[in-house]
């Protein structure tokens, strides 16, 4: 079974820090790490190998730098790596993204038999770019898996969907989003890191490898445009309230009346 | 000379009705962006017998509902909608078209954007057009909510957006309102390549942080695993649950199903009760969904009563086995 | 000159502080405190090749540089110093040593068990009459046969309660009075070899450091590492890598110090306001952290001139020297910074303070370190 898994090089969310001047993050000493639920997807590729063969291909479209994120799926066990990276990318959104990554599968051969992606970024969070690559493809798809089986060309799928259970069948090739239930990411070996960087190679397509044209890529090939980037207003009207432990709960427990969550007393 | 303007399109996200308002929430937003448009709102039905459905957003705003009902419609499923409604948005040419954040309109309406070439935002948590260009102003969350994005589509038709649940208010109901129901033609429908088997609420675990109405969060101000253990005391006399920061988990004083914020889970409880935690962005995205959130914490300028509905400055350790004590002796 | 640490040593940093923070961070508490160490983690980190970190991939190790090994240590002292210490002492002075002066043979034989983890490795140098005088060594080997029969006493055998293969530095006896210092590979399941009762440490608890003693113990001649003689050249060369090791892990105690309390300065109100805004606090910090990342450029030196094969005897020792005198600096800062909480077992930091002091002491005291720099100065 061969299987492509995209990834995205995203930077480490939690310890993001606002520049409030100009209104964008601040990029300096926070670590570019790839998308959590993206490792997800790849460890479940490395498990779907381990049963049913095949070679994994990881694919990513970004800047340079983006190398880092392939060498460690590369390191975590995946056969090859691509990075399409070029200047003209730049500012894409999930559309002109998807357009990138799906054209780049086209390429692949032979065709791989299931496409794997976390099913949200931690940057963005659309959960955009699985969908749309399927639908370029005109693959079938299935977002928030958290559980794979595979019978001959025929997948059996779990997933949760607004509190329900689903079971799903799909058919073969098809593309999947996962959810972080679907299994623990593994610890990466120093030794695979240092063979993933000193034995391994990066394969790199720019624009023209895949016969696009810089229109339909990148910002020129976005449908939407960010206008600004604004701080999200401070919850307010909260009030705050001090004293002595007891007046403390006497404030809690009236709080905790007026919801109805406790009777009032009488 | 005025331009003139497509309806303002709503998904018609029915399943789980009682619970999911959603759709109506965006019913009213719709109005409110179709009156600075000029134009109507109209959702879109699919499925099968859903007639009782169209009253019901007739009733609660909208002014067209357009149903195409169907065997083969029964079930939400990504292909068959999407074809059919990149047809009607054909037809009908939609100036603006939203749905609800759910699962199911967070899995679809990527395809269907896809397949019309135009722009989509996620999960938003504001809409307004704007009053110069009468472009759709859709504001989403990046970087974990930590910033907001202004997002437009300046130039393809429809702007698309997914709505997250909640934001917006639902209009009241009401059963003298007038509106249009329609039933256009639906083509003949592919099989489905994707099959739900079968689908089942979902067995639930020991603790289910996701799905308690109160959830007891705890933090690093506890300084202790005996004081942490005491939330579940509390949590038991709330019939909640109890949940706590990274650090906490890190000091073993909680598993790690317990883990809430960025990468452990999001509550959407009716209050979080949060105790000792600093407020971290990491943790307080997984309490921000909460309909309350009442914070304890020694430190008056801890980050954390910025996302308070109600802030005590009180160190835990002296609280803690008061509230126990008057709640037992309360229930 | 490069002075950003490379890509590839960036992930090696970041994959082990997300194994260190996961697992060894919520283990350092327990180890302290029992004093046991924990084998399912290390189990572990054998698997992710932690105890083969320079070995080449030949013999089952991960093949790093000698930068990326001084990360790694670094990464896991940063939150478990005891860790740290286990790994350092493992790779620096006894996987090492078996693997530079080892031949093919032994290489298979101890190696291989060794960078997977299988068996712990010791460097069986000090003796309850000489540390860093290795000329006053007592333990004594004698030749009979195909074997060599050891006599001795070890002390403050580091990994001591853990080891299955032991770096014991002995004279074997020519003639009457000759002697020549050597190195003998013993197993610890070998008859002779005992170990003695765990010491009761002021800090790094969660290593089992305890005395071997040796008794008519026997081993065939082909565990003799290098040759006859060879002992003084092994113990120089193996104590000036080591030292960067030891230097790595000062670096991981001073950075976890300032790390905790940077963090709660942050968190701390006094007078209506976080304490990082008053301006001793301010000094504090930016002072450690001005010396740990000296300490750092002085370590990756070091490493990056043993990997050059350059000598590196007077920046090993420059780079241990200070590195652990910033360890130390930085935990005294910490426990200041943290007031009286810092001085009770809620916090990390007071555990930091006694890990971090040791570092003054093994593989050579300050002092020592001040000797050999001087020495190479003077010398030049």
């Amino acid at each position: 079974m061969n299987i492509v898994v995209f990834i995205k090089q995203v930077p480490d969310v939690p310890n993001i820090r606002i520049d409030e001047q100009r209104m964008t993050i601040i990029r300096e000493g926070v670590e570019s790490i790839i998308n959590p639920l993206d490792c997800v997807a790849l460890q479940a590729a490395l498990e779907l190998r381990e049963r049913e063969g095949g070679r994994i291909t990881v694919l990513s479209m970004g800047p340079p730098q983006s190398e880092e994120a392939l060498r460690e799926a590369l390191a975590a066990g995946a056969d090859k790596a691509i990075l399409l990276t070029d200047s003209a990318f730049a500012g894409a959104d999930t559309l002109a993204t998807s357009h990138v990554l799906a054209r780049a599968v086209s390429k692949l051969r032979p065709f791989p038999d299931l496409l794997l992606c976390g099913m949200q970024t931690i940057d963005s969070d659309t959960g955009h770019v699985g969908p749309q690559i399927a639908e370029e493809l005109d693959l079938p798809q299935v977002c928030g898996v958290n559980e794979i089986h595979v019978d001959g060309d025929l997948l059996v799928l779990k997933r949760l969907s607004e509190g329900f259970l689903d079971t799903i069948r799909a058919p073969l090739p098809a593309l999947l989003t996962v959810s972080k239930e679907l299994c623990p990411v593994s610890d990466l070996s120093l030794g695979a890191v240092e063979a993933a960087f000193t034995q391994k190679d990066i394969i790199r397509w720019a624009a023209h490898d895949l016969g696009l044209h810089p229109d339909e890529v990148g910002l020129a090939g976005s449908a939407t445009h960010v206008r600004k980037l604004r701080q999200p207003a401070a919850r307010t009207g909260g009030r705050i309230v001090t004293g002595s432990p007891q007046s403390i709960v006497d404030a809690l427990i009236r709080k905790l009346e007026s919801m109805s969550i406790l009777d009032e007393e009488d | 000379m005025s331009k003139s303007f497509g309806d303002v399109w709503i998904f018609g996200d029915y399943r789980d009705y009682f619970q999911n308002r959603i759709t109506l929430q965006l019913i009213a937003k719709g109005k409110d962006l179709a009156e600075m448009l000029n134009t109507g709102t109209t959702v879109v039905l699919l499925g099968e017998q859903v007639h009782q459905y169209a009253m019901e957003y007739v009733a609660h705003g909208a002014n067209t509902v357009m149903v195409a009902e169907h065997p083969k419609l029964k079930e939400y499923e990504v292909e068959t909608y999407t074809t059919l409604l990149s047809q009607w948005v054909k037809s009908y040419r939609p100036e603006i078209f939203i749905a609800g954040a759910t699962s199911f309109g967070r899995e679809f309406f990527p395809r269907l954007a896809k397949r019309l070439r135009t722009g989509l935002s996620a999960d938003c948590v504001d809409l307004e057009v704007d009053p110069k260009s009468l472009l759709l102003v859709q504001t989403t969350p990046a970087f974990g909510g930590e910033l907001l994005a202004e997002v437009v589509t300046p130039d393809r038709r429809p702007q698309m957006a997914t709505v997250h649940p909640g934001v917006f208010r639902e209009l009241p109901h009401n059963s003298e309102a007038v509106g249009r129901i329609i039933y256009p033609d639906v083509d003949v429908f592919p099989e489905p390549r994707v099959k739900v088997i079968r689908s089942r609420p979902p067995i639930k675990g020991k603790v289910s942080l996701e799905d308690a109405s109160v959830v007891i969060a705890g933090g690093m101000g506890l300084r202790s695993k005996e004081q942490f253990e005491l939330l579940y005391e509390l949590a038991e006399l709330l019939e909640g649950e109890v949940g706590a920061t990274r650090p906490a988990i890190l000091s073993g004083w909680a598993d790690e199903e317990r883990l809430l914020g960025q990468t452990g889970k999001s509550v959407k409880a009716k209050l979080v009760i949060s105790i000792g935690t600093s407020g971290a962005l990491q943790f307080t995205t997984g309490i921000q969904g909460a309909e309350t959130v009442i914070a304890i914490n020694r430190d008056p300028d801890a980050p954390v009563f910025r996302i308070v509905d109600l802030g005590l400055v009180a160190d835990a350790a002296a609280v803690l086995p008061i509230l126990i004590e008057t709640l037992r002796r309360r229930l | 000159m490069h002075l950003e640490p490379s890509m590839k040593q960036a992930v090696i940093r970041r994959t082990v502080r997300k194994f260190a923070e996961k697992r060894l961070a919520p283990a350092a508490i327990e180890m302290d405190r029992t004093g046991r160490f924990p084998w399912d983690i290390a189990k572990e980190m054998a698997g992710l090749q932690y105890f083969g970190l320079e070995i080449p991939a030949q013999y089952g190790g991960a093949g790093l540089d000698t930068i990326s090994y001084a990360i790694v240590i670094e990464e896991i002292s940063r939150v478990n110093a005891a860790m740290g210490l286990c790994v350092a002492v493992h790779n620096g002075v006894s996987a090492s040593p078996v693997y530079v002066f080892g031949t093919e043979k032994q290489r298979e034989l101890f190696l291989v068990p060794m960078a997977a983890g299988k068996k712990i490795g010791t460097f069986c140098l000090t003796e309850p009459n000489a540390g860093s005088d290795a000329s006053s060594l007592e333990t004594n080997a004698i030749r009979e046969g195909n074997e060599y029969i050891l006599n001795g006493n070890k002390v403050f055998v580091t990994n001591g309660g853990i080891s299955g293969i032991n770096l014991i530095f002995a004279g074997i006896q020519t003639g009457e009075k000759g002697k020549k210092f050597s190195v003998c590979i013993v197993e610890s399941e070998r008859e002779g070899l005992e170990k003695g009762p765990t010491e009761e440490l002021m800090g790094m608890r969660g290593n089992p450091v305890c005395p071997i003693a040796l008794h008519d113990c026997r081993i065939p001649l082909e565990n003799l590492l290098g040759g006859e003689g060879e002992g003084l050249k092994i113990a120089l060369t193996t104590l000036n890598g080591g030292r960067i090791g030891i230097a790595a892990q000062a670096l991981g105690i001073a950075q976890g110090s300032f790390d905790v309390s940077i963090k709660y300065a942050k968190e701390r109100n006094q007078f209506g306001r976080s304490i990082s805004e008053f301006g001793a606090i301010k000094d504090f910090l930016a002072d450690i952290a001005t010396r740990i990342e000296a300490a750092r450029l002085l370590i990756y030196r070091a490493s990056d001139m043993k990997d050059k094969g350059l000598n590196h005897v007077r920046e090993s020792a420059m780079a241990k020297v200070y590195a652990s005198e910033v360890a130390v600096a930085a935990a005294r800062m910490g426990v200041q910074i943290h007031g009286g909480y810092g001085y009770t077992k809620a916090y990390p930091i007071e555990r930091f303070y006694r890990d971090a002091k040791v570092c003054e002491i093994y593989e050579g005291t300050s002092e020592v370190q001040r000797m050999v720099i001087a020495k190479s100065l003077l010398n030049e």
